[in-house]
């Protein structure tokens, strides 16, 4: 009796918990699920219009198999690859310096935080219009500046040699200060009498920051990472304001190559093949970067 | 006249929510999340305080129709547009509301009503470089079906059949096609030069590409003046259309013949060798230093600030030329039909705009923006649109004592290459052929690969395209 009792009460446990979880789940499976699903299988079919119809003819793997040989798509992602390493890398080491030494400031913490935070809050469209007129050879900012220590003026976003550089340094200057926001925030929140205790048995600035602060910032650190590298996968608006890919392919990423081969070109099953793929890269990044945070916090733990 | 339109948005990124799930361990959830939240309400209060937010009788009778929406791009013309649309209004009271929008915008909105259940759009303001993509797809209504007598005005330039479909030879062909819509704006290249240099320098005005390439060499003063400022850029279409009427003054071709279905590629012929070697010798000779990142607007920026002694740019351009306000070359710039290569004649290439009207708006609205387009091409019409310093599409308003004026010292220029402009491509796989050209010539222009190779691997690429695509495709032997 009392077992039927409790089976009954965990079917109706169950059935609460679906009806519960359906709202989310129905909006989840509508704006993520379906999507995807759509963007699958629309990358296995050629889809043209005709008589004002679309019509779609299945390509197997065809579009796939076009990836190897498409020059924008590999030059898209070796280029995205640096781009995010590099770009996020000066993030992390510029925005961790700074929060450092923003969180000693004083009464000058405000002042400062303020003004690092300026870049963040304007809109990419802005920023694309600052630099390329900062950047430009003839009467930008960044070449008279140069002139003014003697040293000539270069063609930041023209010379293939220096166009992917060009774009990255706008980028950690647009992003720094989000960095630089997580980790002050990581910093204050550090329990201050570990790092009295530190002084006290006469660790210097370096050895506290080597052996005190730096394990306990690890878990903040490596999020912040993990987060700056997916969305630096993504970066799109700078590409297309500065360079639009060119010179050449010195600065196509994959999200470039994307909008190109949907929109522009209106490829839309072998845009969403390039699509799937990233999606995949993208996730198994997300797994790697999840799994190597995972592995700091315990280490930082332990 | 109602405006009404877009401009691009980024997206933003954003979100703290998987940093506030990891945080752990020896740094507290809760005060990093307290330190966070009060790093930025501090930071961006304080910093979003800082950064702060004579011919009436030609006019066509218009009857009172329906109010129609027109989608367009915001380009150097559109003012000129704009003025018609206020002096259609005006003469007949019907009104036109204007979804202005950038270039690429335009397309993708054109793109979408097309593909509805039901229209946005009563008038679709078309560039070339997406007219066929829009005539293959079957979305337009052929006039003639709205009104079988209508007929476009035997004045108004044929800018290569591209107002006419015929969707069994799939080919832009006055002859077997119907008629689907008007020309809007007869955007065609031409050479603009600096006289003041060339009257300095002795020099003749250039009819072959040979003398160009000598003309531009001469007059190379960098960093002062580059000789030759190009759309060497690689974009949606900037150096292929900068390029093409090289190739087709040259007699070179992308196919052997489009228009009779013969697709095979020609684009790695001699003559497209040496249109490309005198586009790179321009480049390398008399250019600026690096002239593969230049697009539409630096070009005329250099002309504009007296930097550059030759470009090719649209002529809706000339409307800045002779402005105090945007020029400092005012009076100093003349017009002459785009240099042409051996044996061949110039031909600039067609960057114009078609006014058609989908099938897919209510019969009242299609009726209403015929009779906006069946005025648009009449003389009053046009007179107000040249007034106003775009080139009209009637031959006749040519005449008019105010085209002979100096402001109008472009129109001959125009008269004489109008009638060969070509249009770069009539399949519906245009994009990815610019797109291929994009990327070779860019490619050429700065070095990464020699003219050869590029039109070769550009041949292989064009072929491998109209094969997949379902086309009988041959293309000629490399060049060497």
């Amino acid at each position: 009796m009392a077992t039927a009792a409790s089976g009954a009460a965990r079917r109706e446990g169950g059935a609460w918990r679906w009806l519960t979880l359906a709202p989310a789940a129905t909006i989840y499976i509508a704006l993520a699920v379906l999507p995807i699903a759509n963007l699958v299988v629309m990358s296995f079919h050629d889809i043209r219009w005709a008589d004002g119809i679309a019509r779609w003819s299945a390509v197997g793997f065809r579009h796939y198999a076009e990836l190897s040989r498409d020059p924008l798509f590999a030059a898209g992602l070796r280029n995205t690859v640096v781009f995010a390493v590099l770009a996020v890398g000066a993030e992390m080491v510029i925005g961790f310096v700074l929060a450092q030494w923003v969180s000693r400031a004083g009464r000058a913490e405000i002042v400062y935080r303020t003004v690092f935070l300026l870049p963040i809050l304007l809109p990419g469209i802005v920023i694309g219009a600052i630099w390329k007129l900062m950047y430009n050879p003839d009467f930008g900012v960044v070449n008279q500046m140069l002139a003014l220590a003697g040293i000539a003026g270069r063609d930041w976003l023209g010379d293939r040699a220096l166009a992917l550089g060009s774009v990255i340094a706008v980028d950690v200057w647009h992003w720094t200060p989000f960095v630089f926001l997580l980790l002050l925030a990581g910093l204050q929140s550090l329990p201050q009498d570990v790092h009295e205790a530190a002084k006290v048995d006469g660790a210097g600035t370096w050895t506290e920051l080597r052996y005190v602060t730096l394990p306990m910032m690890l878990p903040t650190i490596a999020v912040t990472f993990a987060f700056r590298l997916i969305v630096s996968f993504k970066v799109f608006d700078e590409v297309y304001l500065l360079t639009g890919g060119g010179p050449g392919t010195a600065t196509e990423v994959v999200s470039f190559t994307i909008y190109r081969r949907f929109f522009t070109e209106d490829r839309m099953g072998y845009g969403s093949a390039i699509s799937v793929v990233v999606l995949f890269l993208l996730a198994l990044t997300i797994v790697l970067a999840l799994a190597a945070t995972r592995r700091a916090r315990e280490r930082a733990a332990s | 006249m109602h405006l009404t339109g877009s401009t691009p948005r980024m997206a933003a990124d954003g979100g703290t929510r998987i940093l506030e799930e990891k945080m752990a361990m020896k740094t507290s959830k809760r005060r990093f999340v307290v330190a966070l939240v009060r790093a930025i309400a501090v930071g961006t209060g304080v910093a979003v305080g800082l950064a702060g937010p004579s011919a009436a009788q030609d006019a066509p009778r218009v009857p009172r129709v329906a109010p129609i929406t027109i989608v367009i791009n915001q380009s150097p013309w559109f003012a000129g547009f704009s003025a018609v649309v206020d002096a259609y209004e005006k003469a007949t009271g019907n009104k036109v509301v204007l979804d202005v929008n950038p270039f690429a915008g335009s397309a993708e909105k054109q793109r979408n009503s097309v593909r509805a259940k039901e229209g946005q759009f009563d008038v679709l303001v078309m560039n070339s470089a997406w007219l066929a993509e829009i005539y293959h797809g079957g979305f337009l209504v052929p006039l003639n079906e709205i009104d079988p007598s209508f007929r476009i005005d035997p004045l108004v330039f044929n800018y290569d059949d591209t107002a006419y479909w015929d969707p069994k030879s799939r080919t832009n062909n006055a002859k077997t096609g119907q008629l689907y819509g008007i020309p809007i704006n007869g955007n065609i290249q031409v050479l603009y030069y600096r006289n003041d240099l060339y009257r300095k320098a002795g020099l003749k005005v250039p009819q072959t590409l040979d003398e160009l390439v000598a003309n531009a060499a001469k007059l190379h003063d960098a960093p002062a003046v580059y000789g030759m400022a190009q759309r060497g850029a690689r974009s949606a279409s900037d150096i292929s259309y900068d390029w093409m009427p090289y190739l087709h003054g040259s007699n070179g071709s992308i196919f052997r013949n489009e228009k009779e279905g013969d697709f095979t590629v020609t684009i790695n012929s001699p003559e497209a060798k040496k249109a490309l070697d005198a586009y790179v010798a321009l480049a390398q000779k008399s250019g600026p230093p690096n002239p593969g990142s230049w697009g539409q607007a630096q070009v005329i920026q250099a002309l504009l600030t007296g930097k550059a002694a030759h470009a090719t740019p649209v002529i809706a351009a000339w409307s800045q030329v002779d402005d105090p306000a945007k020029s400092a070359v005012v009076g100093l710039i003349d017009a002459a039909p785009v240099p042409h290569g051996p044996g061949g004649k110039s031909t600039p290439t067609l960057g114009h705009f078609i006014g058609a009207i989908p099938k897919n708006v209510p019969r009242d609205r299609q009726v209403a923006a015929l009779a906006f387009l069946r005025w648009f091409q009449g003389r009053e019409a046009q007179i107000v649109y040249a007034k106003a310093g775009q080139p009209p599409i009637r031959r006749d308003v040519y005449d008019e004592p105010f085209m002979k004026t100096p402001p109008y010292r472009w129109t001959k220029a125009v008269l004489e290459s109008a009638p060969n402009a070509r249009m770069m491509y009539t399949v519906p796989e245009g994009p990815q052929i610019v797109s291929i050209l994009e990327l070779r010539l860019n490619q050429a222009l700065i070095g990464e690969k020699s003219p050869a190779d590029a039109l070769n691997t550009m041949a292989v690429e064009i072929q491998a395209l109209m094969r997949g695509a379902g086309y009988k495709s041959e293309r000629l032997p490399d060049l060497r």
